[in-house]
């Protein structure tokens, strides 16, 4: 089976009156899709600009006959607001759940870190092998800052006993952490979503009896809410202004006296102010990595 | 900044009815969205409204990573309920095909204003309005 999708890209405001037109011939729904704008360094991010509305109609005998009765109707639209001319592109049926896994393939991270998507076999490889299942939380291992984190923990010799991950995500991080040495790593988010799809990486990964996870941040754990208070490492990889705010918030406290800190998340323009509140705290830089804009740092507790 | 996000995709389904098919395998998949997980989770979080159009917002983010929101019905199917009709006119221009009061419109504007890139009320109430015309529908006073 063929889709004939069809699509306009128009100003916010009369994007709805077409995706009403579209869903008519459509019955499936409709998509629309806006690009984003930073409005500030915290902002994640804000629709901004055109929008382009898109649906899909199925191509049977009647397939020509609705094509033009949608054209009729956004003829009609057009003539009380303007709207460009649709596009139109023929879409083969395919296996869509399949499809998207296209995005993944193995990884080499490092010198010692392979990740695999979960649905993979295991390749014939000496590296240590970390399963992901990418879905509803960050940490897939494809963004750079992911990648700079996972490279510097691996050259920590001898590796730290315990781990604390704040804003642990998929836990990609704190799983590297158990398989490259850690005995017990805690992992932390405040996106409940975000630990069920760590729960089923620990589970992928056979580390569900090694890693706690919990709700919560900084906060939580300085509270004595988990099992592990402090760690000789310490990883968050976020976004700077919360790595930030965390620091004033005691995220430094967590490291064991002597112990690293490891952050990610930042942009090149933002190393310096980081680095500067990390030394304010305590801290001493290590090791940094960079990858196209992005860095991680590596500190350590005490003076150097 | 904040450079993990990628984009912002609405799709404005039908509760409970997330499936695999277009529209959502071909708006995910090029994104590298895990459509099952998508779907799961949607058809579960809607699974009690059946029957209505429900939007959801899904936040894509540079790795391929999701989240996404549930959103207020699309103002097309707000102004139909509150016009007593099936669907827009297809010749919106000539053929009306219902009322609406302007109270109606502020209701529905009230209603999705947080959903709206409106400043104050008023724009919403205009958005609100000009989707109305575009439908055949009339707002009276």
């Amino acid at each position: 089976m063929a889709w004939l999708e069809v699509s306009l890209t128009l100003e916010g405001e009369a994007a709805e009156a077409v995706a009403e037109v579209l869903a008519r011939f459509a019955p499936g729904g409709v998509v629309l899709e806006q690009g984003v704008r930073f409005n500030d360094a915290e902002d994640e991010g804000t629709p901004v600009g055109p929008v382009t509305v898109k649906a899909y109609l199925e191509a049977d005998a009647a397939i020509e006959e609705r094509r033009q009765k949608l054209e009729e109707a956004l003829y009609f639209l057009g003539r009380i607001r303007p709207i460009p001319e649709p596009r139109y592109q023929w879409i083969q049926e395919q296996n869509w759940m399949e499809a998207w896994k296209a995005h993944y393939r193995p990884l080499e991270i490092g010198a010692r870190l392979l990740i695999l998507p979960a649905w993979m076999e295991s390749p014939a490889s000496e590296r240590i092998i970390l399963r992901i299942d990418p879905g509803m939380a960050f940490g897939t291992g494809t963004h750079p800052s992911t990648q700079l984190c996972l490279e510097l923990m691996e050259r920590l010799q001898p590796f730290p006993e315990r781990v604390i991950d704040v804003g642990c995500g998929s836990a990609i991080l704190s799983i590297a952490a158990l398989r490259l040495g850690a005995r017990k790593a805690l992992g932390v988010d405040i996106d409940a979503l975000a630990l069920e799809n760590a729960r089923e990486n620990a589970r992928l990964n056979q580390v569900d009896e090694t890693l706690i996870l919990g709700h919560g941040s900084v906060g939580e754990i300085r509270r004595g809410e988990f099992a592990i208070q402090n760690a000789p490492l310490v990883l968050a990889n976020i976004l700077a202004p919360v790595l930030s705010r965390l620091l004033d918030e005691g995220l430094g406290e967590l490291v064991a006296g002597g112990g690293f800190l490891l952050l990610s998340g930042i942009l090149q323009e933002q190393r310096a102010p980081l680095l500067q509140k990390a030394t304010e705290k305590g801290f001493h830089l290590v090791e940094s990595a960079e990858r196209g804009d992005w860095v991680a740092l590596l500190l350590r507790r005490g003076h150097s | 900044m904040a450079k993990k996000l990628k984009a912002i995709v609405r799709l404005q389904l039908e509760a409970g009815k997330a499936n695999p098919a277009p529209p959502v395998g071909p708006a995910l998949a090029g994104h590298g969205i895990n459509i099952m997980a998508f779907c799961k989770e949607y058809n579960a979080r809607t699974a009690n409204r059946a029957g209505e159009i429900i939007p959801a917002e899904i936040s894509i983010y540079t790795d391929g990573s999701f989240t996404f929101v549930l959103r207020t019905p699309p103002a097309s199917v707000l102004l139909k309920k509150a016009a007593g009709i099936d669907k827009g006119s297809s010749a919106p221009n000539k053929d009306k095909v219902g009322k609406v009061t302007r109270a109606q419109i502020r209701e529905i504007a009230e209603l999705k204003m947080k959903d709206l890139n409106a400043v104050d009320l008023e724009g919403a109430m205009r958005q609100i309005e000009g989707t109305a015309r575009s439908m055949g529908i009339v707002v009276v006073d």
